[in-house]
């Protein structure tokens, strides 16, 4: 079966069909872009009667198939059509795309053939001799040129030649003549941007910007423009226009740019490979062509490659020879980091820096590394160690490399934040001597003062500060909290007359309207005024209410006076009911001051009943979560619990304030209750999907901290083996440890009883701690005695101990990523 | 350009004997920085501003430098390479036949 009657079963030949069959069925085809069908029929009606209408839809038909022909490329079978178009159809060949396709096609001879045809219109004829101007510079010399003697491409050819071979010389002057001799309507016409711009490059990229972008979109030139276009742009961005250009424009753009040609090869390889190629294929590159290559280049190159093209170790060796042991060692380093491996990494820093220490040429290099370790990258091994491990790493690098500041100043903050403050003060003393001005080294010896109690030194240091630095406000609070602290401790000894003076002397530091107030609430406290107005009006400036009962509190605590006698000569009434305004104000103080949790909690204490009171109030969510986050940071668990308890009930199942509830259980997190724990697990969904990252990241710390705590082993033999088995009391000092008092205690009553427990608790006065100790050698006499261990309480519920991540030596490392 | 030294235009020097090199060095960098900052302002290219103020706070100084050699991870790019080339480029100017071939014929 033949393909036509295949594809269409049941049509009738033209040639069987009348005109009004015909006529329906070409405009039908047509219509459908059917063109060769529609070629057939409007032949077929032509042949029968030459009617104007379908000659013009066989020209149409023509058309069509140029255009579809011409738009896959088939310039050739586009022209030959668009022929028959003219010669069937008496259509004017120069209609249309005929002389773009002709060009594109390099017709050139046909083209400016088209020239001499003297019936061509004039807007017509000056379009082909604008698009012609290109081909007419190139043409070559020994082919004549049939165009007509007044054709502007012939009359000023040679004045655009002149101009190309000046250029070429870059006679600018004369480049600039021969292009004045071209006018301004001539095909030749868009040579003027394009030389210009080629004169400026070297000179000046953006005046040649400026010319390039004077050249019209229709210029007859666009392969140059896009050459010249590519050279202007800054650095190295052209590369990325290499491969879009054809051969010819290539080699231009490489001319311009200088680029030898020895290394075109490489070049065009290398715009081929993209702005980021694949690590190993870049790798490969570089390797093909080192050695047409800069000496030394592909070798450095593909070195700072290695720790992103890991798997190219042993071609690198095989091109280069192997590695230089600390050089290994540092490409390592730099691998493992950068896959996150931590521990193996340290490893591998730890044992590069001890290799260059032993170097005199490379002991600043060495610094910068323990300089580096003791950041934040050990951080995440172990936080126990973290410190030591840094301030040791600090040591190292300042005995290398004094002359950092630096690292001077962040050992001796470190020091200071360890409590090693005489190891702080050696550290200074060698320090200050090398940076006497530095501000920062000074301010940082006042807070080693100040930590130390050396309150007159740290004023003295702080003033030296000032010298340096006068406008320094920190200094200036320094100076007065230093002076502070000494008259707390005046007033402590009941030394009120040196204790004024000192206040006397912080008045002239101090601007803040806290510290004012401050000063105030001290300054009364050595008054000897029997109606304390002093204190009632410090208390009032200090916020009033639960936040002045809160500061007088936190004073009491620090000039060891009695809290509840100086709350009452403060005129702070316990008993009265607190509003909610008021226990929120007193929540941003407690947020706010800067003090350890321990001083934190002894001012709160006289206040708890009266806040355990207040949380019958009426509060903001809002309110209730800046409470609850003050009683966090100040840990006061029990009044955190009732908060967190009272806002689960207006808003349940909040994340943040199931998470408050949750670490009310601080340092007893065992006793959480499993349903509670469920509830911790949803909350921590809810603000994922929520995205409040910040709940979502303490929700997951919590339930570390949990694991944590709950680590005991599945069966507690484990456990227990390993303690000494002549202490007894090894394992209950643990439970103290682990479980807290609590559970100590609830052991002992079911071993003791309820009756023996109750007494002895009593005995000890409610002293807990006491209680335990008195316990535990209880304990550990009967079992010496009976020969019986009571059983050790099994905490709820039981989970697999985590292990902490071990630090893995790097030789085992170094095996899987560079053994070679 | 993953390369300080390249995107300010310096020679990369990592081994000054004194510390009146590093010094002298210290100037050229900061020199090259000033001119890269005055060819290319923020309020005209942001993104080329900042690459050029980073490449310069990582070489400003001889620490600052032995620190990048140290610790920069980042691979070299085909960039790096085109500008270690470019730097022994003489620009010419192109022949008229190259011109030519370039104005006319098929694109």
């Amino acid at each position: 079966m033949s393909r036509k009657a295949k594809d269409k079963p049941g049509k009738s030949p033209p040639q069987a069909l009348d005109i009004p069959a015909l006529v329906a069925r070409a405009e039908a085809d047509l219509a459908l872009a059917h063109y060769k069908e529609a070629t057939e029929l409007y032949k077929e009606l032509i042949k029968r009667e030459r009617r104007p209408l379908w000659v013009d839809g066989l020209a149409a038909c023509y058309a069509g198939r140029a255009h579809a022909l011409a738009d896959k490329g088939m310039l050739k079978e586009a022209l030959t059509l668009w022929r028959n178009r003219q010669q069937l159809c008496g259509k004017p060949l120069f209609e249309g795309p005929y002389l773009a396709w002709l060009i594109q096609a390099g017709e050139q001879v046909e083209a400016v053939r088209m020239l001499a045809d003297l019936s061509l219109p004039g807007t017509v004829r000056a379009e082909l001799e604008t698009r012609l101007a290109g081909i007419l510079l190139d043409w070559p010399d020994d082919t004549p040129l049939a165009l007509p003697a007044e054709s502007p491409l012939l009359s000023h050819r040679a004045a655009a030649l002149g101009a190309l071979r000046a250029s070429q010389l870059g006679d600018w002057v004369g480049m600039n003549e021969s292009l004045a001799a071209i006018p301004f309507r001539s095909p030749y016409r868009d040579l003027k941007p394009l030389l210009k711009t080629l004169a400026l490059l070297a000179t000046d990229r953006s005046a040649a910007a400026d010319a390039i972008a004077r050249l019209p979109s229709n210029s007859p030139f666009p392969r140059l423009a896009v050459v010249l276009q590519a050279a202007i742009l800054p650095d190295t961005r052209w590369l990325g226009k290499l491969s879009e250009l054809d051969a010819d424009s290539r080699q231009l753009l490489l001319d311009l740019k200088g680029c030898p040609d020895a290394l075109r090869p490489l070049l065009l390889d290398l715009a081929r490979l993209g702005e980021k190629p694949h690590p190993e294929t870049w790798f490969d590159y570089l390797l093909r062509h080192r050695r047409q290559l800069p000496a030394g280049l592909a070798e450095s190159f593909c070195q700072r490659l290695l720790p992103h093209a890991e798997s190219r170790l042993q071609a690198y060796t095989d091109a280069f020879g192997r590695l230089p042991q600390v050089r290994h060692m540092h490409l390592a380093a730099l691998t493992v980091e950068m896959r996150g491996k931590r521990a193996p990494a340290l490893s591998f820093w730890e044992r590069m820096a001890e290799s260059l220490s032993n170097d005199p040429t490379q002991k600043l290099r060495a610094a910068l590394i323990w300089r580096r370790l003791s950041g934040i990258d050990i951080a995440a091994l172990s936080d126990e160690d973290h410190l030591a491990d840094s301030i040791d790493y600090l040591q190292r690098s300042v005995e290398l490399d004094p002359d950092q500041r630096e690292t001077q100043l962040r050992l001796i903050s470190a020091l200071r934040g360890q409590g090693e403050l005489q190891q702080a003060r050696g550290a200074l003393e060698r320090a200050l001597p090398r940076f006497p001005k530095d501000a920062g080294l000074l301010l940082e010896a006042v807070q080693v003062a100040l930590a130390g109690k050396a309150f007159k030194k740290a004023a003295g240091l702080a003033k030296q500060v000032l010298e340096l630095d006068p406008i320094n406000p920190s200094v200036r609070q320094l100076i007065g909290h230093a002076l502070f602290s000494h008259a707390r401790k005046l007033i402590k000894a009941d030394n009120f007359e040196s204790a004024r003076k000192e206040l006397s002397a912080a008045a002239e530091w101090l601007r803040a309207a806290e510290d004012i107030s401050t000063l105030n609430l001290l300054r009364a406290l050595t008054s000897d005024d029997p109606a304390d107005v002093g204190i009632r009006d410090a208390v009032a400036a200090l916020g009033g209410g639960l936040a002045g009962a809160f500061h007088l509190a936190l004073e009491a605590g620090r000039v060891g006076r009695n809290v509840n006698a100086l709350l009452l000569r403060g005129g702070v009434n316990l008993k009265a009911a607190a509003d909610a305004g008021a226990v929120v104000a007193l929540a941003r103080v407690v947020e706010a001051t800067r003090e350890p949790e321990k001083a934190l909690r002894a001012a709160l204490l006289p206040l708890r009943p009266l806040l355990k009171r207040a949380v019958a109030g009426r509060y903001a969510e809002a309110d209730l979560s800046v409470i609850c986050e003050a009683w966090l940071r100040a840990k006061e668990n029990e009044l955190l619990r009732h908060y967190a308890q009272v806002a689960l009930k207006h808003w349940p199942q909040r994340p943040i304030f199931v998470y408050f509830k949750a670490a009310s259980y601080a340092g007893n997190l065992y006793q959480m209750p499993m349903q509670l724990q469920d509830q911790l697990e949803r909350a921590a969904e809810e603000s994922h999907a929520s995205n409040d990252r910040h709940t979502y990241q303490r929700i997951q710390s919590l339930f570390a901290a949990l694991d944590a705590d709950l680590s005991w082993p599945e069966d507690g033999a484990d456990f227990i083996d390993p303690l000494d088995p002549g202490d007894p009391g090894a394992a209950f000092e643990m439970l103290l440890r682990m479980g807290g008092e609590e559970t100590l205690f609830k052991m002992a009553r079911q071993a003791m009883g309820n009756a023996a427990f109750d007494l002895l608790r009593k005995q000890m006065g409610g002293n807990d701690k006491n209680f335990a100790r008195a316990l535990i050698e209880l304990m550990k006499d009967e079992m010496r005695g009976i020969g019986m261990p009571p059983q050790p309480a099994k905490p709820q519920p039981v989970k697999p101990p985590l292990a902490p991540a071990p630090r893995k030596p790097a030789s085992d490392i170094q095996r899987d990523l560079f053994d070679d | 350009m993953t390369d300080p030294y390249r995107l300010l235009g310096v020679p990369a020097r990592l081994h000054e004997t004194t510390a009146q090199d590093a010094a002298d060095y210290d100037e050229v960098i900061r020199q090259a920085y000033l001119a890269a900052i005055r060819a290319c302002p923020p309020e005209r290219d942001r993104q080329r501003f900042e690459q050029v103020r980073a490449a310069y706070e990582a070489i400003a100084n001889a620490r600052a430098r032995l620190g990048h050699d140290l610790f920069d991870a980042a691979a070299p790019t085909p960039e790096d390479l085109l500008a270690a080339l470019q730097a022994d480029f003489q620009p010419q100017l192109p022949s008229a036949q190259r011109l030519r071939r370039v104005l006319g014929g098929k694109a």
